[in-house]
């Protein structure tokens, strides 16, 4: 079953903070701003203290998915193609200058950090899973909240995308838009929104946005437009 | 009965400490013995770790694929290599389009970006043999797509030290979900001074080698390798039977004292599989050798199976491979089922000091020439835990 329904959505980049500004966005999509992260006042100030910019960003955007209620019971997916590679190269430096380590700082900056957090903070105690993809991560990953929805067909899956600038020293090697964003969509077999086929074509490219994977599929989520292609991937409504 | 259709694990690549190839690994594994552990201080500053190294020589990454350059790739292209004939085989019958490539892996090429800013301190510019695809977490699925010609769904997984399992289990969806008719699944890590100085930052290594459940126990050992499967539908050899999943909601890089996430993925990981706890015949544990870590998984095992159960941590071989590790131990599971003869299994033995811990419940650990005699079919599990509380269990079983 490749069909699945998204149930809500939500979004967060700098300037970008609210569903009407997304629905603007969307009417008229523009590069995305490569900096910036919000508060994320809704987590407990022992945790939040510890959360990085991209922490804040994918988890304000998760919080923005989910009703209150369900946010202990979904399964969740997390995305990026970059995670905390930031923080890392801080700490590959320091590993280089044979200085030692912060503990806290070298655990938070595992690839499934975003998702630990989200778990603890909403005390969610079901799988969740994080994944990278180069330039297809943000169709990977909702190919595998697919695979969640597979295994346990009556659960719903919060699917979150979420990647930030990348450090200068790195950008240079990377051909996409830098920007700091996240999209979060609430997954699931049945109830209410719009219900999207999901299929795999090894032949077909189709030209970069100047915006996010993540945030072109949002563009056609809100439209009419009856498919949508990212590089070898295709949604169409059904 | 099982709940899914049934997942073929169809052939088997695997490196590690004990040897490059099911060959040198299988006899390796039932002598039980550390002695392929060596001690290296180029790791974390001011300690010497003794760690699982990979000492054969790598194979060479293909000059057409130089951006992927790195140890890691390197260690993949090693189990990659040992199955390169039956690869193909799934890719000639299937098409490139059908197959799919689901790696896990927490390192990445870490050890390669540490050579890379180590030259840019001397020479003021990355070295120049560096890419941001050996770094970044989607380049070891890439690169084995690449490598193979697969050109369906490509994706690298990484919760940290249960990032290998959790390949599999997502190899066996997409063969469910119609997305692929093959996918090439498995995990590679690699040492490299960050795992050794984080690790040792959150006072997790052990002087010396890693001594699971014994009250002597103080830390990991760290490892490397690399083992894939070929992940086909179907009956016959052996299964993945069965997938369990939790998370902890408790801490980033401790346990829950308890055990109840890893109770609640063994338990998920029966039910998937349609059995009960008495039709599982051995268990490999995680089994870092942390405090925390043996004393939680061992309640929760002893909660689900009693403490007749046969249970071995084979971490002491190998040391731990992190996000390797899933992989890895899946596949000593499959070579416990593989070479299985006549209703025996030969079990991987537990190497430790022989010395209980009072908080310990008293399970039984595998001693070295121990086997099972089986009255059903053979049906094996794993455990793999990851930071951030992310625990995966695999059941995995083969007809008699």
């Amino acid at each position: 079953m490749r069909t699945a329904r998204v149930l809500r959505w939500s979004a967060w980049a700098p300037g970008l903070e609210t569903p009407e500004a997304w629905r603007a966005w969307v009417r008229a999509p523009a590069p995305l701003a490569p900096v910036g992260h919000p508060e994320a006042r809704f987590l407990p100030a022992m945790l939040r203290r510890r959360c990085s910019p991209l922490t804040r960003i994918a988890l304000t955007a998760a919080w923005g998915c989910v009703e209150e209620g369900q946010l202990g019971q979904v399964r969740t997916v997390f995305a990026s193609r970059h995670g905390s590679v930031n923080e890392s190269i801080e700490m590959i430096e320091q590993v280089v200058r044979r200085e030692r380590l912060s503990p806290t700082q070298f655990s938070h900056t595992v690839h499934n950090a975003q998702a630990a957090l989200y778990c603890m903070a909403a005390q969610n105690r079901q799988a969740s899973c994080s994944l990278a993809a180069r330039d297809d991560t943000f169709a990977c990953g909702y190919l595998e909240a697919l695979t969640h929805l597979e295994r346990e067909p009556e659960c719903l899956v919060l699917y979150v995308m979420a990647d930030v600038q990348l450090a200068p020293r790195f950008a240079a090697l990377v051909d996409e838009p830098e920007s700091s964003y996240a999209v979060a969509l609430l997954l699931g077999r049945a109830g209410d929104g719009p219900a999207l086929r999901f299929d795999l074509d090894g032949t077909q490219r189709t030209p970069t946005p100047r915006w996010p994977h993540a945030g072109e599929f949002l563009r056609w989520l809100l439209s009419d437009e009856e498919r949508l292609s990212l590089g070898r991937f295709h949604w169409a409504r059904c | 009965m099982p709940n899914h259709s049934p997942c073929r694990l169809s052939a088997l690549g695997i490196v590690n400490a004990l040897g490059v190839g099911a060959g040198e690994v299988w006899p390796r594994l039932l002598d039980g013995e550390p002695s392929r552990l060596v001690d290296r201080d180029d790791l974390a500053p001011e300690r010497r770790l003794r760690v699982g190294a990979v000492d054969a020589p790598l194979p060479r990454i293909p000059e057409r694929l130089a951006a992927y350059d790195c140890r890691n790739n390197a260690m993949a292209l090693s189990a990659i290599e040992q199955i390169e004939e039956p690869l193909a085989r799934a890719l000639r019958e299937r098409g490139a389009e059908r197959v799919g490539v689901v790696m896990g892996t927490s390192t990445s090429g870490v050890s390669d970006a540490e050579e890379a800013i180590r030259h840019e301190f001397h020479a003021g510019r990355l070295a120049p043999k560096f890419d941001y695809a050996q770094l970044e977490f989607g380049g070891l699925a890439s690169f084995v797509a690449d490598y193979l010609g697969v050109r369906g769904p490509v994706y690298s997984l990484s919760t940290a030290c249960s990032s290998g399992a959790r390949a599999l289990a997502s190899a066996r969806s997409l063969l469910a979900l119609g997305v692929c008719d093959a996918v090439v699944a498995g995990a590679a890590d690699t040492l490299c001074g960050l795992t050794a100085s984080g690790f040792s930052a959150l006072s997790a290594i052990c002087e010396g080698t890693t001594n699971p459940c014994s009250r002597n126990r103080a830390g990991l050992s760290l490892g490397e390798g690399a083992a894939v499967f070929l992940v086909q539908p179907g009956h016959g050899g052996v299964q993945l039977l069965g997938v369990g999943e939790s998370s902890e909601a408790h801490h980033m890089s401790a346990p829950e004292p308890s055990g109840a996430g890893p109770e609640a993925s063994m338990r998920g990981a029966l039910a998937d599989a349609g059995l009960p706890p008495e039709a599982i015949a051995y268990l490999n544990l995680h089994g870092t050798g942390t405090p925390l870590n043996d004393k939680m998984e061992c309640l929760a095992v002893e909660r689900v199976f009693g403490s007749e159960l046969p249970v071995s941590s084979t971490k002491p071989l190998v040391g731990h491979t992190l996000g390797a590790s899933g992989a890895i131990e899946a596949a000593f599971c499959w070579l416990v089922l593989d070479r299985s003869e006549a209703g025996v299994l030969s079990l991987p033995p537990h190497w430790w000091d022989g010395e209980r811990d009072p908080e310990i419940p008293p399970l039984h650990l595998v001693q070295k020439g121990e086997s099972a005699l089986l009255r059903s079919a053979p049906r094996v599990m794993t455990n793999s835990f990851g930071f951030g509380g992310n625990n995966c269990t695999l059941v995995l079983g083969r007809s008699l």
